[in-house]
């Protein structure tokens, strides 16, 4: 064989072992990958199986693209210098033999009759094992990785969120017949858990409709057993006994009795949640003026151990007075797949095409998102979001409702914001020390001009509720553009008047604020002017004030900071006009957080002439307050009693205090949770024989926090 | 002793108010025939506020969905559970209607599910006496809406006491006229309305 074909043989070799090698590096990279999703999808519920091994096969192929790049360097000449590293007694003979040039050479032959007599076929192979080994090692363990992943239990995963927690009895405190006693527990089928097995139990936790078998070895002669007295059979079950039954809704103890004594194992079932639905689309009420076009719908769903189904629901109420009709329907149904999909946390969507729904004005339209869970033991679950309600306006409220459903409007972007004209100054005043004063006025009018137009648009803000003409400033100073003024034609003498109190507030004289709207404005301006000018005061607004004061004060304050500031950024004091700057900012803050007040349509009021009913003439009677009736809680003193009655046990036979305590532990579970939980930790610290008495002081503090006393019973009644 | 103050409920989904004059009958009613000390006037309270804790008796209705919001939902059942008594009437008096269908979907969720309670029960001779269980509407005995008398009052109970009371008989409507009217009927049609109240101060 020629040189070459055996250098083409080995490149064959090399190109097998890169083939081989990239496959695993691959494969290691996916499934690790796959792993690490599925304990993020299992931890967390967010991760489906799709979206597992949809990344898992991209890293796969970034793996493989990243690999397959030794394929490029596989060329003759290499595998040649490949074979002579690991071969020294060639000499450099194969590279040369394999040299397109040499190869019709004389020497050709010579060089071939050198290379026949040496071998590296062995060398080739460890080679080509040694660069297999670690990724075969990393696949290996990728593929361990990934199905440990899918089968070690999670404590957020279902198979634990629908599972099992218990507590464990001592064996010295446990009578014979049930010291090997162990239970194993299986959780509903729907929850998709596995089954676990609790050595010794005390106490078991477990999810409504798990089932719940017990079992000990020995002969079942003498054992009975029941569950809050309703008996259970004791079956043979090959070398012992056992005890099956369902958790069921409510707390409740299995007693186990022999001859010899007897054991509790409280059971404390845990309840499967409803779903979790929040309705992100629509946001909020809307009143429509005409019932068309297309409103989309977007719900998140949520649930602890698997979602079934979620639709939205909507009802369409017409009519008016006594009348009504009722349409309803469902929208965007989407199934889930139920806790064995393990989607506990999911999305709705959906439109609601209000052309379809023909409504009219008056119409409205409530709209809720519902999503149903996989329990099939006491449900489904059915969780539903908050409803929201679409209206659609009557021609007679056209002037009274905001039916525009157009977005608000666009800021207008050329303006410069007061802050940026703050961070601008202050940058001018950093800047003064090196800047000439010619330099420094002249950029220090050019910000106040830009500070200029800004209160102009404030002025148009607040006098555009005065009149027509939302111009209502006045030109003033070198920089402005003064304008006309048009006559006001038709004054409101209301308006006229509020804003002559306003005047009058401000100290003016009311000729001041006279007859037009042009001096109403002046008296307007004076009565801002006072009104920021007046240091730490607080004016008044409320009352018979104007309201355009009232509600425009924020603003005018703002206004009258930014023409101090104005004027000295006029002047080439960028330090003096940044104060008011400031003030203006602030003010302007104070106006966009102020509160928003909708109002709603009020009942009329009847006053009924309590007197004039019972002829007894008239009563003004007395206004008194009230405090709401504290809770009676008989409930919580029998709780109390039975505790302290437990606690002198304890003294005697702790044994049977133990059995007490978890007796009343079990049948507070429901009612009293947080009496219940200090209860559990004071009984395993009597159970280990600890001192448990500042446990027992925790649990009366609990047994008595809800117990009040009062000084005599509370009236039902009152008045604001 | 306080005096009583009849309380509207107010809630977010639906047309609360659409019964403005019942709370002015009722208490025209209460002062008329019982010494009861009460205010003249009624007074709206938001179902979402801590001010229903003030009333021992709230009153309910409309003709709309009734979908509770959280807060809602949350205040309705401490009330319940801690001695209210939240007295629902459907004023749409549909069986099949939207109220009916939402309202009781709602308070099921809320305090639990509507019973039937049994015309023998202490609200129905708490101040008059009535044999017959909850006195019939007009709205029920002209065919209006569903075109059923209901028999019997729904409740959902705490121990024996009434925690909700639902009404499909549209007392809205049959007490929905101002007091001052009251003396062109031969027979006071609000004195049942007496037996709520009475049984709310009473239990």
């Amino acid at each position: 064989m020629q040189p070459r074909d055996r250098v083409l043989r080995t490149r064959r070799a090399l190109a097998a072992a890169i083939a081989a090698r990239t496959l695993m590096w691959s494969t290691a990279a996916t499934l690790s990958v796959a792993a690490l999703m599925t304990v993020v999808g299992r931890a967390s519920g967010l991760v489906g199986d799709g979206a597992t091994w949809a990344v898992a096969l991209i890293s796969g192929a970034i793996a493989l693209v990243a690999s397959v790049g030794a394929w490029r360097r596989l060329t003759l000449q290499r595998v040649a210098l490949w074979i002579e590293e690991r071969a020294p007694a060639l000499q450099f003979a194969l590279v040369t033999a394999v040299d397109p040039d040499v190869a019709a050479s004389p020497i050709a032959g010579q060089l071939a009759q050198r290379i026949a007599g040496i071998s590296w076929n062995a060398e080739a192979r460890r080679a080509i094992w040694r660069a297999l080994v670690r990724p075969l090692t990393a696949a290996s363990l990728a593929v361990a990785l990934l199905l440990a992943a899918r089968r070690v239990p999670l404590s957020a995963a279902p198979p634990d969120a629908a599972g099992v927690s218990a507590t464990t009895a001592s064996p010295r405190d446990v009578p014979a017949p049930f010291t090997r006693m162990r239970a194993t527990v299986r959780p509903p089928a729907y929850a998709g858990g596995g089954e676990v097995t609790i050595e010794s139990p005390a106490s078991i936790a477990a999810l409504a409709g798990s089932s719940v078998t017990l079992r000990a070895p020995g002969a079942n002669t003498g054992v009975s057993a029941d569950l809050g007295g309703r008996p259970l059979a004791v079956e043979r079950s090959g070398e012992g006994w056992r005890v099956a039954l369902t958790m069921g809704a409510r707390p409740e103890v299995i007693r186990l009795r022999h001859a010899l004594g007897e054991r509790l194992v409280a059971l404390e079932p845990r309840a499967d949640s409803a779903p979790v639905v929040r309705l992100t689309l629509p946001a909020r009420d809307t009143v429509l003026r005409v019932a068309a076009g297309v409103i989309p719908l977007t719900a998140d769903v949520q649930d602890d151990l698997g979602l079934v189904s979620g639709a939205f629901e909507y009802i369409v109420s017409s009519g008016e007075g006594e009348s009504f009709r009722f349409r309803s329907g469902t929208l965007g149904a989407r199934q889930f797949g139920g806790a064995r999909e393990r989607a506990r946390a999911g999305m709705l969507s959906g439109a609601l095409r209000l052309d379809a729904l023909e409504l009219k004005p008056g119409d409205i339209v409530h709209l809720r998102a519902v999503a149903r869970d996989a329990n099939t033991v006491s449900g489904p679950g059915v969780g539903s979001s908050e409803t929201r309600v679409v209206r659609i306006a009557r021609a007679s409220e056209y002037d009274s409702v905001a039916v525009e459903g157009a977005p608000p409007p666009e800021a207008d972007k050329s303006l410069i914001s007061q802050r940026m004209l703050i961070i601008l100054t202050e940058a001018l005043e950093r800047r003064r020390p090196r800047l000439s004063r010619e330099t420094l006025v002249s950029e220090s009018r050019a910000i106040g001009r830009d500070q200029t137009r800004l209160r102009k648009r404030v002025g148009d803000i607040i006098f555009s509720r005065l009149g027509d003409d939302p111009t209502g400033e006045h030109a003033h100073g070198p920089d402005e553009e003064p304008h006309e003024e048009p006559a006001p034609t038709t004054p409101d003498s209301a308006r006229r008047d509020s804003l002559r109190r306003a005047a009058v507030r401000a100290g003016q004289p009311v000729s001041a604020a006279a007859d037009s709207a042009d001096s109403a404005r002046a008296a307007l301006l004076r009565a801002a002017d006072a009104a920021t000018r007046g240091g730490d005061e607080i004016l008044d607004f409320e009352g018979d004030e104007t309201p355009v004061v009232a509600i425009n004060r924020p603003l005018l304050e703002a206004y009258n900071a930014m023409w101090e500031a104005s004027r000295e950024l006029e002047q080439g004091e960028p330090a003096r006009a940044l104060p008011p700057m400031r003030r203006a900012l602030d003010a302007i803050q104070r106006a966009r957080q102020a509160e928003r007040i909708y109002l709603r349509g009020r009942a009329p009021a009847v006053v009924v002439d309590l007197a004039r009913v019972r002829l007894t003439g008239k009563e003004t009677g007395t206004d008194a307050t009230r405090s709401p009736r504290a809770p009676a809680d008989p409930a919580a003193a029998r709780r109390a009693e039975r505790l302290a009655a437990a606690m002198t046990l304890a003294g005697s036979d702790p044994a049977a205090a133990v059995d007490s305590l978890v007796m009343l532990r079990v049948e507070s579970l429901d009612v009293a949770p947080g009496f219940a939980a200090a209860l559990g930790s004071a009984i395993d610290a009597l159970r280990e024989r600890r001192d448990a008495s500042a446990l027992l002081a925790r649990v009366r503090r609990a047994a008595e926090g809800s117990l009040r006393v009062g000084t005599g019973l509370g009236a039902w009644s009152g008045v604001w | 002793m306080s005096e009583f103050v009849f309380a509207t409920a107010q809630y977010e989904s639906g047309d609360w108010d659409s019964a403005p004059l019942v709370p002015a009958n009722l208490i025209d009613s209460v002062a008329r025939y019982t010494k009861l000390r009460v205010a003249p006037t009624g007074v709206i309270v938001s179902l979402a506020s801590e001010d229903v804790f003030r009333f021992p008796l709230l009153f309910l209705t409309g003709h709309l969905p009734v979908r509770f919001t959280e807060a809602e939902r949350t205040n309705v059942k401490r009330y319940a559970d801690r001695g209210g008594m939240l007295f629902v009437d459907d004023h749409n008096h549909d069986i099949d209607g939207a109220f009916h269908k939402t309202a009781v979907e709602e308070l099921a969720r809320t305090v639990g599910p509507l019973a039937q309670l049994p015309n023998t029960h202490t609200l129905y001779s708490s101040f008059f006496r009535f044999p017959d269980g909850p006195p019939n509407t007009s709205h029920e005995l002209n065919g209006w809406g569903d075109n059923l008398v209901h028999t019997h009052l729904l409740a959902a109970m705490r121990g024996d006491r009434i925690a909700v009371l639902y009404s499909n008989k549209d007392y809205s409507s049959e007490w929905g006229y101002h007091p001052d009217n009251k003396r062109f009927l031969s027979v006071d049609n609000t004195k049942f309305g007496v037996n709520v109240i009475v049984y709310a101060l009473t239990r």
